[in-house]
């Protein structure tokens, strides 16, 4: 090596330090805020054209929970989600979804139901979209926030009649599209999640009335950051057992695995009921950040089966902590 | 003037996070964003800290060594952002919380003992101090190697499925801890 180096080398170095600080910052910039400082130009962020609206039916429901009328904003709901088909951040479900092929759509059931076939999204909704039951539901994410959601559907029971499940079927699987072109995050060499996403219920829990078959939020059928065009929304759980994008759904008599709970059981419980009182090892679950608009954000205490304990708790008899 | 300037510099994306919330632009969760650019800043600047002496070596370039209070003085900032952003949003400063989130998540019990490094090395950062306490100076401050690597785990323990970051910032903590390390046994081998 050599010993002495004459002082222009260490000017030459200077300025190339002066560079790579330079261009380390601008990368950096690059990379983590760029996508998110161009993003919203000529995307479309969902469609308007059919205004919500708030049927006699989801007074009803929402007058027999107890809840307030208070909905988030159309625009925090579907700008701020978890999806990780698109990418971990909660602003890639909008930003990426742009070029997700909603339609044609079909569900194929299967495993032990006597009626097993492959539906189109249009008879498994049975009746004009706008004729759907709009219910507002509060939405509780695993990650301690939560929103109020006016969603679109059925009761996914009434679907599941249809194709008459034997008796010896205990459980329900719903399979996600999986569709590494047009969903980033199933592409990213990142991502450590098994694809499809995988979520389960047991039959029980699946023809519960609360189990809505989801077309639409906002009486918009248009929102594929929002999971559509078809997905599940189980109110009392935390938010990824309510699964998006499905185009299966198995019936059967051993329990399914469920993707986050394969990813890592002991964060995510099978059955992953909203328990205020069971600490979860990343978030604290005795409060929830209630987010009612951008930047409208309110801390409440969360509660019970997240709010709907009544409904539900006699489906889990026992400790429970067998039901986390 | 100069050290105006680079305290300025460094201010940068504070300023631009505190005018983001005055505008509305950190997003529809701005609380998740202050913690979330709080925290990569606190960390970015923890690099340079180590970086400068690294450049400043390879390029004899001893200027730069001046400025590394400054900076390190602006990782606890940032880092006392990142707390009080987490204690507020998160918390809601309920302080019996607190206990509970330190004993029962290590992330915050590694969060938490980096910034009470921090704080105790930004308290004694004085020429006052540094006179007071000798060589025992050096020795604490040397503790900010245990503080990138409390960082580091505390990034690592974020990450729920996607790791390109957390493993990034990671990778670059290791270099610099075994640059470091190199470096010491160099000077050892030297001094025999």
């Amino acid at each position: 090596m050599s010993r002495v180096t004459d002082p222009h080398t260490y000017k030459r170095r200077r300025v190339l330090a002066a560079g790579l600080a330079l261009s380390a910052v601008g990368g950096f910039t690059a990379l983590r805020y760029g996508e998110r400082l161009t993003a919203g130009a000529g995307q479309v962020q969902g469609y308007t054209s059919e205004a919500p609206r708030l049927s006699g039916n989801d007074k009803d429901a929402a007058a027999s929970a107890g809840k307030s009328h208070r909905l988030t904003t159309k625009h925090a709901a579907t700008h701020y989600n978890n999806a990780y088909e698109f990418g971990w951040d909660k602003t890639d479900p909008f930003r990426r979804s742009a070029d997700f092929t909603l339609s044609p759509w079909s569900v194929t059931f299967d495993g032990l139901c006597h009626r097993p076939g492959t539906f189109d999204i249009d008879e498994l909704m049975g009746m004009p979209f706008s004729h759907l039951e709009e219910r507002v539901y509060d939405f509780r994410c695993v990650e301690a926030w939560s929103m109020v959601i006016p969603y679109n559907g059925r009761p996914l029971r009434d679907i599941i009649k249809v194709v008459e499940p034997m008796g010896a079927a205990r459980y329900v699987a719903f399979t996600s599209v999986y569709r590494p072109d047009e969903l980033p995050g199933q592409a990213s060499a990142f991502s450590t999640l098994e694809w499809p996403y995988v979520e389960a219920l047991t039959l029980e829990e699946a023809v519960h009335p609360l189990t809505f078959a989801t077309f639409g939020v906002y009486g918009d059928r248009h929102l594929p950051q929002n999971g559509l065009p078809f997905r599940i929304t189980v109110p009392w759980k935390y938010g990824f057992k309510s699964p998006k994008f499905i185009v299966r759904i198995t019936f059967t008599k051993d329990r399914p695995n469920a993707t986050w709970h394969r990813e890592n059981p002991s964060e995510y419980g099978w059955y992953s009921n909203v328990y205020p009182s069971i600490s979860h090892p990343r978030w604290s679950q005795a409060t929830e950040r209630r987010i009612w608009g951008d930047g409208d954000i309110e801390r409440i205490p969360s509660r019970p089966f997240n709010g709907y304990a009544e409904q539900v708790a006699h489906l889990y008899p026992g400790s429970k902590q067998q039901y986390r | 003037m100069k050290r105006f300037a680079i305290h300025a510099l460094l201010s940068v994306p504070g300023v631009l996070l505190i005018c983001g919330w005055q505008t509305d632009q950190l997003g529809v969760d701005p609380e998740k964003t202050v913690i979330w650019e709080t925290g990569i800043w606190t960390f970015n600047l923890l690099i340079t800290v180590f970086v400068l002496p690294v450049i400043a070596r390879w390029a004899r370039w001893s200027t730069l060594l001046r400025y590394r209070r400054a900076v390190g003085l602006w990782v606890f900032a940032y880092a006392s952002a990142h707390l009080v952003s987490f204690l507020t949003f998160l918390l809601g400063w309920d302080i019996t919380r607190l206990s509970e989130e330190v004993t029962e998540r290590p992330y915050v019990l590694a969060g938490f003992s980096a910034w009470l490094i921090l704080l105790t090395m930004a308290l004694t950062s004085t020429r006052w101090w540094m006179r007071r306490l000798g060589r025992w100076w050096k020795r604490l401050h040397t503790m900010v190697y245990v503080v990138l690597g409390l960082a580091a785990v505390h990034y690592l323990l974020m990450i729920r499925s996607d790791w390109a970051w957390p493993v990034t910032y990671a990778v670059c903590a290791v270099t610099l801890l075994a640059m470091r390390l190199v470096q010491r046994r160099q000077v050892i081998v030297r001094s025999n």
